[in-house]
């Protein structure tokens, strides 16, 4: 499973919030934790990505007011989602040992 | 500011989204988007949300979200317009006579349709190109007496430099003479300075230095600005200067002309060769800078020479201007006219005017301006464009014809499709989808059929066409021309056959196709009175153009050797015709420099009763200098008087006039009278009226004078053995002019090439003549085969019955003959009318005689029937029990 780095990080945040993973609730958690906003367009083509690759699954829910009584698509992070992830980490790891000097703190843990 | 009545989001935005986003996606999506709107109008302002909104929608704008516009699996409509190709193709495969009827016709008439507009493309697009052409006019005078109007482009010589002085409007003025045998305008023998070897050559045209600026002639070498500035200097064409100087610059030689050593011709620069669109068609410019034709010539208002161009100014208004030039003229020449005595002075001054004739004008819509430049006719654009809009009209009503006839086959695809729910919008929907689908096919065939016919076209017009493959415009007007003819000749069809009620249908009570025979009968008729008056039209042109060369024109233009240039020999010209007598096979030998053809010299004259100069109107006649050979060279007929004798100086004051001009000098008794023009002459002969120009204008007044030194020698040779006679007299020419090849040509060849024009106008018309005569057969023949298709069981009946085979061909062609039989009725007198119309122009011209419209009647007739019987002697000799076993 290959995903990009972008990729990897819409599908952290969707892990990350659990239940409430839609649109506008991942779009705010990565700008909040990154400090940049991406673009609602690349922020659902990445989404639509994932669920192809299936890391991800959808369900339709919880219109509101301000979204003008649309639906939200929910998102659920799968194991294979789970596993594109570890093996992503696995990588970052594998080179980060290499790098000299380089502390990352995770023997602390 | 603008306030929306929501508070939502930018609507437009929103409505992209709309069309763009795929249904799957659109909902959510848009969900999200308002979501973030609101979001930001609680933090921020509004146009900061809106502009986060627009670029939101902008951002989504990508492949996952859009909707596929041309092939979408899911969609409905799309698969149905695949399958209506798919039925078309089957379609089209399954009846193949008639859908290569229908896409054959089609093609001719696309192609015709192309190759028209090829033309008239070409024709609308002469004089064009010049830079700022909007503000070019040609100065043209107008008599403009009631009921006697006159036209023509010659003005005196300093007329454009009094109007440019005077008149602020007018920012630039050039000069032009084009008129040949004007001095060196026309033709002449040209060698370079450093050569012996003198060339023919032809398009010798004087202009001004100003001109060539106004003009923007493309330099090659040299300046367009100084080309012409110094006296004597000419600017040659690119195909010229190759020809002479092949390879080098040829700018400061010099070109002879006409062994005129003492007046060497300096190039002052090479001009790109004239665009083939143009009025002006000349390789070799000579300046009129310093140029005065005979002492005090360019302060005299005697003589009209000049053709005089016009910069006018953008704001000008060109009638008011018009006037202004008139009077301004008039102020000058009236009194001019007075000083001489001109008994004509008063009625210059109240009908003199003058027209200002835009110069991309000057090619179609030059009328009875008879300038010595090529022209064709608006009105002959109209005719042609109109042709060919009926020729495409006609194949698109085989293509009605055969739908509707052929309906019972698709009644019961039309009733299923109805019961399984397609609306009748759907049925118009796909049989428009299957005529553009063939209409598809008809194009691409039309557009190679006329890329096939393009050269034989281009011979038949005399046009340079070339298919514009590479334009730009091609491929989206062949798109236009497909949907076009889709919906010309679909639409009724459509809306015919989704019409079928599918109970009646699919239980087989359908008249098969009946109910519009009529309707097709009509068509059909259409088709052949179009056909039938093509054909009338290519009779009576070709009819003319023979009357014009086999008439009596009052001169024999047979076995006439027109020896060219020989104005070189100088005084030995007297020995080369004593030489050419010698020959026993010369009947007799001329020289002049004027001849009944075109192309030659003229000199227009205004000749009184002697001494009746003050008191009379004068009458218009031509002077012609010819010597004492000339009336028995040409075969004319002298009717009363005597020929010049030369050697004499007693005939030197003798004119020999033509019948007309006795007649409008009213003189009774003409021999022995006394005339003058500027000088008294003695009229010694009359010679029967010859034709000397075109058959389109009457024959004018013309008297014969004695003149030596003439530049063409026209050799009388009897008919047999041509060959040697020619040779002979090339022999003898190359004794005397070792460094100029003979040049001749036979004088009724240079005749019949001055109707060219008549000659191609048939030849187009013989063209589309035959093209809507093969689409007409194509339809009917379709028509007769899906009669013989739909009788068969009749006629087997009525053979098992006792008919004769005689009978059921009689009964099968009769119902088509009757049909031709009415477009005749109709075409008759339409085309009477057209080509009466067309044959105003000529002055001697042939009768409408019956015998042009029944030979049309019989041709059209004997096509139709060849055609229809194909079908109808293969039914009419079929052995019934063929017919009747099918069932």
């Amino acid at each position: 499973m290959k995903i990009g780095a972008f990729e990897e990080l819409v599908l952290l945040a969707v892990g990350a919030l659990g239940e409430e993973a839609y649109g506008v609730a991942v779009k705010e958690l990565l700008k909040e934790k990154t400090g940049k906003s991406p673009s609602i367009g690349a922020l659902h083509s990445a989404l639509y990505r994932l669920e192809d690759k299936g890391c991800l699954e959808s369900f339709e829910g919880g219109a509101t007011n301000e979204r003008g009584g649309r639906r939200k698509k929910y998102y659920n992070i799968t194991s294979e989602g789970k596993e594109a992830i570890r093996e992503a980490n696995k990588l970052r790891m594998e080179f980060s040992k290499h790098i000299e000097g380089l502390n990352l703190g995770l023997d602390e843990v | 500011m603008r306030s929306r009545r929501n508070a939502g989001p930018p609507r437009w935005a929103n409505f992209i989204l709309n069309v763009f986003c795929k249904e799957r996606v659109l909902e959510t999506l848009q969900g999200d988007l308002f979501e973030l709107y609101s979001l930001r109008r609680k933090r921020g302002s509004r146009l900061s949300a809106d502009f986060g909104f627009i670029f939101d929608v902008i951002s989504a704008l990508r492949p996952f979200a859009l909707k596929n516009f041309f092939w979408s699996n899911n969609s409905n409509t799309m698969s149905m317009y695949k399958n209506y190709l798919k039925v078309s193709w089957r379609n089209l495969l399954r009846y193949r006579t008639y859908s290569i009827i229908k896409i054959g016709g089609l093609s001719i008439g696309v192609a015709a349709c192309i190759l028209i507009s090829l033309f008239v493309i070409d024709e609308l697009g002469h004089d064009k190109h010049y830079p700022d052409v909007d503000q070019l006019y040609r100065l043209v005078n107008v008599w403009d007496q009631p009921g006697e109007v006159e036209k023509w482009e010659s003005c005196q010589p300093m007329i454009a430099s009094m109007m440019k002085s005077e008149f602020p409007e007018i920012e630039k003025a050039g000069r032009l003479i084009p008129y040949s045998g004007w001095s060196f305008a026309g033709n002449n023998q040209v060698r370079r300075s450093d050569r012996v070897q003198n060339t023919y050559e032809e398009g010798f045209a004087y202009m001004d230095q100003e001109l060539l600026e106004m003009l923007g002639v493309e330099m090659i070498y040299g300046d367009r600005s100084t080309a012409l500035a110094e006296p004597n200097s000419m600017v040659i064409s690119r195909a010229k200067a190759e020809k002479y100087f092949p390879g080098q610059n040829p700018v400061g030689k010099t070109f002879i002309l006409d062994e005129l050593e003492d007046r060497p011709w300096t190039i002052g620069g090479v001009m790109e060769n004239p665009e083939q669109n143009q009025h002006l068609q000349f390789d070799f410019l000579l300046t009129l800078t310093s140029e005065e034709f005979w002492k005090g010539e360019q302060t005299n208002m005697c003589c009209s020479n000049y053709v005089t161009y016009f910069k006018i100014d953008k704001r000008a208004e060109i009638e008011a201007l018009e006037k202004k030039l008139a009077n301004r003229y008039v102020s000058s020449y009236v009194p001019y006219l007075k000083r001489r005595g001109d008994v004509e002075a008063d009625e210059v001054g109240k009908y003199w005017a003058f027209f200002l004739q835009p110069v991309r004008d000057i090619y179609l819509h030059s009328g009875k301006i008879s300038d010595d430049f090529q022209h064709s006719d608006i009105k002959k654009v109209w005719m042609f464009g109109s042709i060919a809009v009926f020729i495409l009209l006609l194949a698109c009503i085989n293509f009605i014809n055969l739908s509707t006839a052929k309906s019972a086959n698709r009644a019961k695809e039309v009733g299923l499709r109805k019961v399984v729910g397609s609306f009748k919008s759907d049925l118009i929907k796909q049989f428009l989808t299957e005529s553009t689908f063939i209409a598809f096919f008809a194009v691409i065939f039309g557009v190679l059929l006329a890329w096939v016919f393009v050269p034989l076209f281009n011979t038949l017009s005399g046009k340079v066409l070339v298919m514009p493959f590479g334009s730009w415009w091609l491929f989206p007007s062949s798109i236009l021309l497909i949907l076009l003819i889709g919906l010309m000749s679909g639409i009724y069809p459509s809306f015919y056959l989704s019409a079928f009620r599918p109970i009646e249908v699919l239980k087989g009570n359908l008249s098969r196709g009946a109910k519009t025979s009529q309707l097709r009968g009509a068509m059909v008729v259409f088709q052949f009175t179009c056909s039938v008056i093509l054909i009338v039209g290519s009779l009576v042109v070709y009819r003319q153009m023979s009357y014009i060369l086999t008439k009596d024109l009052g001169f024999k233009k047979e076995q006439v050797v027109l020896i060219e240039g020989a104005n070189t020999l100088e005084d030995r010209l007297q020995l080369f015709q004593d030489k050419l007598l010698g020959i026993s096979s010369v009947i007799d030998v001329s020289a002049s420099n004027y001849l009944p053809i075109s192309g030659t010299k003229r000199d227009q004259n205004t000749f009184f009763k002697e001494g009746r100069s003050e008191l009379d109107k004068g009458v218009g006649a031509q002077i012609w200098r010819v010597d004492d050979g000339y009336i028995n060279t040409m075969g004319m007929e002298l009717l009363q008087g005597r020929d010049f004798e030369e050697g004499t100086l007693r005939d030197s004051s003798s004119l020999i006039i033509n019948e007309t001009m006795a007649r409008e000098l009213g003189l009774e008794d003409p021999i022995g009278a006394r005339i003058e023009n500027w000088e008294p002459w003695t009229v010694i002969g009359v010679v029967k009226d010859f034709h000397f120009e075109s058959m389109k204008g009457e024959i004018g007044g013309l008297g014969f004078a004695l003149g030596r030194f003439g530049s063409i020698v026209p050799v009388k040779i009897q008919a047999k053995d041509t060959k040697a006679t020619l040779q002979t007299i090339t022999s003898i020419w190359d004794e005397l002019m070792p460094n100029q090849p003979i040049r001749y040509s036979f004088m009724d060849q240079v005749f019949e090439d001055m109707y060219g024009d008549v000659q191609r106008t048939g030849n187009v018309f013989f063209v589309f003549a035959v093209f809507a005569i093969i689409v007409a057969c194509l339809g009917l023949y379709g028509l007769s085969s899906f009669m013989v298709e739909q009788r068969t069981k009749e006629i087997s009946i009525r053979k098992v019955l006792g008919a004769s085979s005689k009978l059921i061909f009689r009964l099968l062609t009769s119902d088509f003959l009757k049909l031709i039989a009415i477009s005749l009725l109709f075409a008759i007198p339409m085309s009477y009318m057209l080509m009466e119309k067309w044959l105003e122009d000529f002055e001697y011209r042939i009768p409408l005689g019956a015998l042009v419209f029944v030979s049309a009647g019989l041709i059209i007739i004997v096509i139709a029937l060849f055609t229809i019987s194909f079908e109808s002697i293969k039914a009419s000799v079929l052995n019934p029990a063929k017919g009747l076993r099918s069932e």
